[in-house]
């Protein structure tokens, strides 16, 4: 009996010392994210980017300060794509687990309740999954996003256009009238009469519309270089096919949203050739990266541990979590939020997603949006130029 | 020349609504069912002439009985197993279970289909008539013709044979209708499935212009209501005349005053209607009368 309890003390004690050093080499993350609901699909791929994150670090032993390394944990909560239960869950990482590195959701809803919380508790949030310009405009501290924000979509491919020959000089824009494209698309105007081209329409329609000929008719009777729809995928769809047929042929067609995803070709077939869309991030970056050593890398790592080639919501999660990462490191503590958010701000350095550096407000400077363009079927990267796969082909022919 | 380009637009819309609101505005003309799943039935021909593309090349015109005949049968079932079990209930019900309907297919499309944007394009998509300034799709003028066609078929059927003049006469008064030999009941499935088959053919032609998932079906119902106000409830010449001008204010609201006020005018113009004449413009007092 007596042996029996002095095993079971000793075992205890064991026990009790190697959690204590456990807890002592591990950095515990947060995050409040959606596994369920309407946006599981983005949801679990930003996820797929905090893990694919989380075990590189932990293979290269840990995150390193001073001279210690610290294990990688994240502790994760399904939102159900739910902005309100993802407000509550942040307050339960803080609160009850004790969490104050909280990796970010995806959505701009779901960034814009918990970034209250993480503001309110004095925690840290940095996110890879939102891009609205409202994210930093409430004065916050604690808030670093890494996504170009809405009124920045355009600004690349109306740069990428300008030296084109022969020369456009008018943009049609056309935009859906929600929030985020109504955004895209004053920003797209600002861009365009930064460079120099004449804006020659410049109207809304409602959001899920079906039919969009008078639009299409009205552009037409305008006769732009450059077509530019801030919308979703739906209206893309509709705007190119009336486009065609309504003989609408501008020398180029871009789009804010639409041709980055799979289906915009599934669904427009040919039609699809040649239009230009704006990309977050695309796998033929080439960045160097502090944990995976280069965009490259990341992409090899993501097929090999996925088996799909990762998409900007896997690389913005993942970027997020670098940029964390490299800020807790230059901070030397993962505890004072206050050294750590400094770091943050004067962040400057290339990862996977881009040369990444944060205003005043937490959101993310000079970035830049790559450019992708329907070729043959495939987005190929045409801009910047030195990440680019392909030439940007220009004007665009006319529909067939 | 860009005003005539927009009223021509505007008719030819109009003579797709015509077909989705002639289907819809007979049921309820007739077995008083305010049908809020037509949109999702119509997006059942939309998907089954996707179908019949993708995988045996079908061309989408010819498609147009295949969307039909299941669609008929789809709804003849569907009004006479379970919709006449309540049709003698407050209008509610109706509403209730029309609309669980349309839940319900509208999951059963996501299931299979996703909800991703679809497009039938065949070849000559995208080739159009061209006349000076004014661009004609071809297929737009096709679908446009073919709607027309069917909707004075239909106007045909009601006149000139016997069951046509059997569902007019129910719609009139029932009882009478029931003394000299009329089934309701049959009556009833039969309306609801010309109704059903109809919507089919219009999805397959809807699919030819414009792109589509399962959320559209709400919008699809609210056209097809709008068009049965405004034509007045049962009568296909109607249903003609509320689709053509549902489709000219939409254009034309849309070039005039801009594309995000479209829905609001088109909904104050059939406010407007059921204010002034709230049995529609071409509605006769019968038609929208209660019979229960």
């Amino acid at each position: 009996m007596k042996r029996l309890s002095f095993m079971m003390g000793v075992f205890l004690l064991s026990f009790f010392l190697i959690s204590v050093s456990f807890a002592a080499d591990v950095i515990k993350f947060g995050a409040a994210i959606s596994l369920t609901g309407k946006l599981a699909k983005e949801g679990n791929l930003v996820k797929n980017g905090y893990e694919l994150w989380k075990e590189t670090v932990n293979k290269k032993g840990g995150i390193k300060i001073g001279n210690r390394y610290y294990k990688v944990e994240i502790k994760y909560y399904d939102d159900e794509s739910d902005p309100n239960r993802a407000a509550k869950l942040v307050e339960k990482l803080i609160t009850e687990d004790g969490i104050k590195l909280i990796l970010g959701p995806y959505g701009s809803e779901s960034v814009f309740s918990t970034s209250a919380i993480t503001e309110k508790y004095g925690a840290l949030m940095v996110q890879g999954g939102a891009g609205a310009d409202k994210l930093y405009t409430r004065g916050f501290k604690n808030l670093f996003g890494i996504y170009t924000v809405a009124t920045e979509y355009m600004d690349d491919t109306l740069k990428m256009l300008r030296n084109k020959t022969p020369k456009p000089n008018t943009v049609a824009i056309v935009y859906s009238n929600d929030l985020f494209s109504t955004q895209v698309a004053q920003g797209a105007r600002a861009s365009a009469q930064k460079y120099g081209y004449k804006v020659v329409y410049y109207k809304d329609y409602p959001k899920g519309t079906q039919d969009l000929s008078t639009v299409i008719v009205e552009i037409k009777a305008k006769n732009p270089d450059i077509l530019i729809g801030c919308g979703h995928f739906q209206d893309t769809v509709v705007i190119v096919k009336q486009s065609k047929d309504y003989k609408l042929n501008p020398k180029a067609i871009a789009f804010s949203v639409g041709p980055t995803l799979p289906d915009f070709v599934t669904a427009l077939k040919g039609d699809a050739e040649y239009i230009f869309g704006s990309a977050q991030w695309t796998p033929t970056l080439k960045y160097k990266d502090p944990v995976f050593g280069s965009n490259e890398n990341f992409v090899k790592a993501f097929k090999a541990k996925f088996g799909v080639e990762p998409n900007y919501h896997a690389a913005g999660g993942a970027a997020a979590a670098v940029i964390f990462q490299r800020a807790i490191e230059k901070a030397g503590t993962f505890t004072d939020i206050n050294k750590i958010r400094q770091a943050l701000a004067s962040f400057n350095e290339e990862t996977l997603f881009g040369k990444i550096r944060f205003d005043a407000t937490g959101k993310v400077v000079d970035k830049g949006m790559p450019v992708i363009q329907i070729q043959r079927g495939q987005q190929k990267t045409v801009y910047p130029e030195n990440a680019a796969e392909a030439k940007p082909v220009y004007p665009k022919p006319a529909w067939r | 020349m860009i005003i005539l380009q927009v009223l021509l637009n505007g008719i030819l819309l109009g003579g797709f609504y015509a077909l989705i609101g002639v289907g819809f505005s007979l049921v309820w003309g007739v077995t008083n069912i305010i049908n809020l799943a037509h949109g999702a039935i119509a997006l059942l021909g939309a998907y089954i002439t996707l179908f019949l593309f993708q995988y045996y090349g079908v061309d989408p015109f010819l498609s147009l009985p295949f969307s039909f005949i299941p669609l008929f049968i789809f709804g003849y079932i569907l009004q006479r197993y379970l919709l006449n079990l309540v049709v003698k209930a407050q209008i509610f019900m109706l509403l209730i279970l029309t609309f669980g309907i349309e839940i319900f297919l509208v999951n059963f499309m996501t299931t299979f289909f996703s909800a991703d944007f679809r497009s039938v394009t065949p070849d000559y998509a995208g080739e159009s008539l061209i006349i000076g300034d004014i661009v004609i799709p071809y297929i737009r003028l096709a679908v446009f013709a073919i709607c027309i066609l069917i909707t004075l078929l239909l106007s045909l059927f009601l006149n000139k044979t016997w069951t046509g003049k059997a569902i007019k006469a129910t719609s009139l008064d029932i009882d009478a209708a029931m003394m000299v030999g009329i089934n309701p009941a049959k009556i009833f499935a039969i309306t609801f499935a010309i109704a059903s088959g109809l919507a089919g053919v219009a999805g397959s032609l809807f699919s030819l212009t414009q792109a589509f998932s399962p959320s559209m079906a709400g919008s699809l119902t609210l056209r097809a209501f709008i068009v049965s106000i405004l034509g007045g409830l049962g009568r296909v010449e109607g249903a003609l005349l509320g689709g053509i001008i549902l489709g000219i204010v939409e254009t034309l609201s849309s070039y005039i005053i801009g594309e995000s006020y479209k829905n609001a005018i088109t909904l104050a113009i059939m406010v407007l209607v059921l204010v002034i004449k709230p049995t529609g413009i071409l509605g006769k007092k019968y038609f929208a009368e209660v019979k229960h």
